[in-house]
């Protein structure tokens, strides 16, 4: 909370001179420190990493096996006869580029909606002092906690009688659940950070609150919008419960349609799942790689200083 | 509702409609979008599922029977607090576990190894793919007859004979945690490694120089500055797991013999498999309750901290 | 501000909130799925365009024909039918829940075990006008009724037997099918001496086809439901469970396997029996290396007993039916269509060694030479029953209800004979729920 970034550098131009003093053997001790922390430090990335990345070393062997091979006790680590087959099916499985097409939509229209609805609210949370602010910040913090599965029984009711289960604005406003508390949270956090005096001045200058929200603090916010985006756009395409029971084949996202594609015979078809599963994948990958900086800005953001 | 000073100044009344709304009323209109969608998707079905715990109702049938109690009877008479105990042993494993392996791997990254930034981003990979697909490639992986992990073990004789992992009450919860570990260690390492890059280099260096070693270095320098970020990981991931459905329902569908059974597949399954959502609700308000026991707690902690 | 007062208002605002949206959305009751009342019956019941819902459009081995079909009947007809599926262990509730919510039109392929959960929704339409031409065989037909009324036109019908490999058999030096459960122990013995990781008896041991264990528990003498009353619980059906145990914890049967894990064991030829419903040869055959093997693929009378008891068995089948509504009258033609023209249902049968369900179709030259068809009808279908639970709306959580007990003792979490009455006591409370 306390920003502690000011008060330690005089102590440590205070103990320069009883360093120096010290002398040789405390370089070298130094030195031997950073050395066993660098071992330390390579051993952790090593067991880690083992841990992190063989599984996906494993995924993707499997999708380069053939159907066949991987039916072998023990199994080959290194498979020898790859294969591309298991690729090219995926291509011709209209299907699942159906799947595919509809995860992006209802990702794409979950990650906007909610940015619009959570930046209106990150700001009024942010920058206004009223009644009542501080039980509604909680309340929608809080929401995170509700249960999904509970939630569902319900909106399963509602979006029966109202006639609305297989479509992408059922998708849409069930995935919001999840996604709009933790918005809401990172762009709070996002606007706690653009300094008071800028919106007076912008005040003084004559601009409007909107003009003030959408054409000064919006443009600064960007960043951190743009990662609470793509948080929820990620947690959207990665859900399963909702789209597995409110919505049917036609409307239906990958990961429920990865299970309707290959449970019912999966024991069979692990090179073809696991080459499926690389496929899915992917695009969440790509943008990831290109928006990490923003990612981790906006989702540390809130959070570090505190 | 528009009393307290807002910190905005007053703005000097201008153009059309700006003038006539306060500052108050202006910030409760900013959240009147989201409160709308929160009311409808969240506030209403919930209350109205709990309120459905009251009666017998059959999913696929009109119509519906109050009963009382009898539905939450029937749950504190029998699977409540095995389930109870399930979902804590499932939420403190898949929480602890990974902040531990992100924590270390946070503190490696920060020293400054040669491709930090390259390694951090190809360790985001297991977070960043779907929690289906993280499921399955661990599926394929503890399979009994043919899984690599078996394979593995025999082969280098730590066991003599394969191992249904995801059969067995005890390596079964075992196996979920660990696959959930997998997916959640990453996201945890990331927001770890960027508390940790606010630590100042000089504190350490100047604690070096003290003759501190790294155990103390690190209690006395380190975990005051991330202290924040993980408590907040912490939290968060607790809640998440809190809830989880996706690993446990495509790994073991809540088996062997019930024994990874959480509150999230057990209403899950209630309602959508048994098609009974006056017990699925039941159970689900049971569960509320003690979230807010949890919501309660965590309002005490932030007031405490008085955040901002 | 103090703390309790925050959490108070709070509490005092998600309140008001809630109430908010119970005002704007309804009263609570709204909530009830009343989908059910109103999404039957909608739509122009004269569509030539309409849904058809099956597993086996799921199947890798069962796809391609079913394809066929579908494909000769839209070309035939000049129509478009939006072929569906979800994998057979969600079927249920999947169906279910798009059924009640008013997305499932058409036709839709049912197990037998499911008709009664399905009928009582009050969507299928009554197929009583139409199933009488279509020469069904008596005991298909019968497959189809629930509650007096023919809800179902059968599509396949059989049963649910124990499928034996030839080759394992002869390496393993036994000579002729067990007859008895002792022999059929030691010839498991046998078989686990060969080694190689051969799971003797690839029997199912997960709860989503533990169901299988009832045919042992009748051959144990347990009769399961009697005179209204339920009889999981006795001794016989203890001992049943005790002896499955038996197998499991001597390895003689694996953990973890379900009918699909069964079937790549089988196929892998790492399984010398296992249970399966006739269709499985096409399945198991189709999907192993190993071309030989549909060949060693023996259907095998469940061993008794005692020598001389009756094999028991249980029926299995398939049946169409229709949803009221949408496309209703071109889907029942469409059903009574793939169910019962000759040269439909025999290409059928060459594809999958699923037998028809008329008479006129199990007549057919390549479906009565057939060894294995032949053989399987006498030593198995001959004394199969249906499931006493079948009659009931919650069958599949009668079945779910007994496969969870019966797991929970093979994984060593309850005694046979505390689980049984657990068992019993569940099943009793869910059909009169």
């Amino acid at each position: 909370m306390t920003s502690t970034t000011s008060s330690p550098l005089p102590a440590v131009e205070r103990r320069e001179p009883s360093a120096a003093r010290a002398g040789r053997s405390t370089r070298r001790r130094v030195r031997k420190d950073l050395l066993r922390s660098r071992i330390a430090a390579w051993s952790a990335v090593v067991v880690i990493g083992a841990f992190g990345l063989l599984p996906v070393y494993w995924l993707l062997a499997t999708a380069l096996s053939t159907p066949e091979s991987v039916f072998r006790f023990p199994p080959k680590l290194i498979p020898t006869d790859l294969t591309l087959a298991n690729f090219t099916a995926l291509a011709e499985n209209d299907q699942l580029i159906k799947y595919m097409i509809n995860s992006l939509i209802v990702a794409s229209i979950t990650a906007v909606l909610s940015v619009v609805v959570a930046t209106y609210m990150g700001y009024s949370f942010s920058k206004f002092r009223y009644r009542g602010r501080r039980s509604l910040m909680h309340l929608v913090l809080a929401s995170q906690m509700f249960p999904q599965a509970l939630l569902l029984v319900t909106l399963y009711a509602v979006f029966s009688s109202f006639g609305m289960l297989n479509t992408y604005t059922a998708l849409v406003l069930s995935f919001t659940t999840f996604t709009m508390p933790l918005c809401v949270w990172m762009l709070k956090g996002i606007f706690d950070t653009v300094p008071d005096a800028l919106l007076e001045a912008a005040s003084i200058d004559g601009a409007s609150r909107w003009r003030t929200l959408h054409s000064i603090v919006a443009p600064l916010a960007a960043p951190g919008m743009i990662a609470a985006g793509l948080f929820a756009f990620v947690r959207g395409w990665n859900d399963f419960i909702f789209a597995l029971t409110l919505a049917d084949k036609e409307k239906q996202t990958l990961p429920p349609g990865l299970v309707s594609t290959y449970i019912g015979e999966f024991q069979t078809a692990w090179p073809q799942l696991m080459a499926a599963s690389l496929v899915v994948s992917v695009p969440v990958v790509v943008a990831f790689m290109f928006l990490q900086r923003y990612l981790v800005g906006g989702m540390t953001a809130g959070s570090v200083k505190s | 509702m528009s009393t307290a000073a807002p910190r905005q100044k007053e703005p000097p009344p201008r153009r059309r409609t700006e003038g006539r709304l306060s500052n108050g009323a202006f910030a409760v209109l900013l959240t009147a979008p989201g409160l709308a969608l929160f009311a409808a998707i969240i506030f209403y079905p919930l209350l109205s599922a709990v309120f459905t715990g009251f009666f017998k109702q059959d999913l696929r049938l009109p119509g519906r029977e109050f009963v009382g109690l009898d539905n939450f009877a029937y749950w504190l008479d029998g699977d409540f607090l095995t389930i109870l105990k399930q979902t804590l042993v499932f939420t403190v494993g898949a929480t602890l576990v990974p902040f531990v392996i992100g924590f270390a791997l946070a503190l490696a990254l920060n020293t400054g190894l040669r491709g930090s930034g390259f390694l951090r981003g190809l360790f985001l990979f297991p977070w960043v793919i779907p929690g289906v697909v993280v499921s399955f490639l661990w599926m394929w992986i503890f399979n009994a007859n043919y899984g690599v992990l078996n394979g593995v073990l025999v082969k280098s004789g730590l066991i003599d004979e394969s191992v249904a992992w995801l059969g067995q009450p005890g390596t079964a919860m075992l196996a979920v945690i660990v696959t959930k570990t997998w997916a959640s260690f990453p996201w945890m390492m990331v927001m770890l490694l960027a508390g940790l890059q606010t630590v100042p280099k000089e504190l350490h260096e100047a604690a070096s120089m003290d003759g501190a070693g790294a155990v103390r270095r690190f209690f006395a320098v380190t975990w005051p500055q991330v202290r924040g970020v993980a408590s907040i990981v912490l939290l968060l991931e607790f809640i998440w797991n809190f809830q989880h459905f996706d690993t446990i329902y495509v790994l073991t569908g809540g088996g062997p013999a019930g024994t990874t059974e959480t509150f999230a597949t057990a209403v899950y399954q209630t309602a959508f498999n048994g098609f009974d959502i006056g017990r699925a609700t039941a159970l689900g308000g049971l569960w509320m309750l003690l979230l807010l026991l949890l919501v309660a707690a965590y309002l005490r902690i932030t007031e405490r901290k008085g955040d901002a | 501000m103090t703390t309790s007062g925050i959490s108070r208002r709070g509490a005092l605002r998600m309140f008001g909130i809630g109430a908010l949206g119970v005002a704007g959305a309804g009263v609570l009751g709204a909530c009830a799925p009343s989908g059910a009342g109103s999404a039957s019956g909608g739509g122009d019941t004269k569509s030539k365009d309409f849904d058809f819902t099956s597993w086996s459009l799921n199947e890798e081995a069962a796809r391609p024909s079913i394809e066929k079909i579908i494909k000769a009947w839209e070309k035939a007809e000049n129509s478009t039918i939006r072929a569906v599926s979800y994998p057979y262990n969600e079927y249920l509730s999947q169906l279910t829940l798009k059924l009640g919510g008013g997305e499932t039109t058409g036709a839709v392929h049912l197990d037998i075990a499911w008709l009664a959960a399905m009928a009582q929704m009050g969507k299928l339409a009554d197929l009583g006008s139409v199933a009488g031409s279509g020469g069904y065989t008596d005991v298909a037909l019968k497959s189809g009724v629930y509650d007096g009324k023919q809800y179902g036109l059968p599509w396949n019908t059989g049963s649910i037997g124990v499928i034996a490999n030839a080759h394992l058999l002869q390496k393993a030096g036994i000579k002729k099918h067990p007859v008895t459960v002792e022999e059929f122990e030691d010839a498991l013995r046998e078989l686990k001496g060969l080694g190689g990781g051969v799971v003797p008896y690839a029997a199912a041991t997960k709860v989503a086809q533990l169901k299988d264990i009832f045919p042992w528990m009748q051959t144990f003498g347990c009769t399961l439901f009697d005179g209204g009353k339920v009889t999981i619980g006795d001794d016989a059906s203890v001992d049943a469970v005790t002896w499955y145990k038996k197998l499991h914890d001597r390895k003689l049967i694996a953990a973890d396997v379900d009918r699909f894990d069964a079937r790549a064991l089988f196929g892998q030829g790492k399984a010398a029996f296992y249970d399966d419903a006739i269709i499985g040869k096409g399945v198991t055959s189709a999907q192993s290396k190993d071309t030989t093997l549909a060949g060693a693929m023996q259907p095998m009378e469940r061993p008794v007993l005692k020598a001389g008891d009756t094999p028991r068995a249980l029926l299995w089948g398939g049946v169409i039916a229709i949803v009221k509504g949408r496309g209703q009258d071109a889907a029942t033609e469409f059903a009574l269509h793939t169910t019962t023209d000759r040269d439909t249902t025999s290409a059928y049968f060459a594809a999958r060694a699923l037998p028809p369900s008329t008479t006129a179709g199990l007549a057919a030259p390549e479906v009565a030479k057939d060894t294995f068809t032949t053989e399987w009808t006498e030593k198995i279908t001959r004394t199969a029953s249906g499931s006493p639970f079948w009659q009931f709306a919650q069958s599949a959580q009668i079945d779910e209800a007994v496969a969870k007990q019966v797991q929970a003792v093979l994984v060593g979490r309850a005694k046979p004979k505390d689980a049984m009455r657990k068992a019993g006591e569940e099943v009793s409370a869910l059909i009169k729920r």
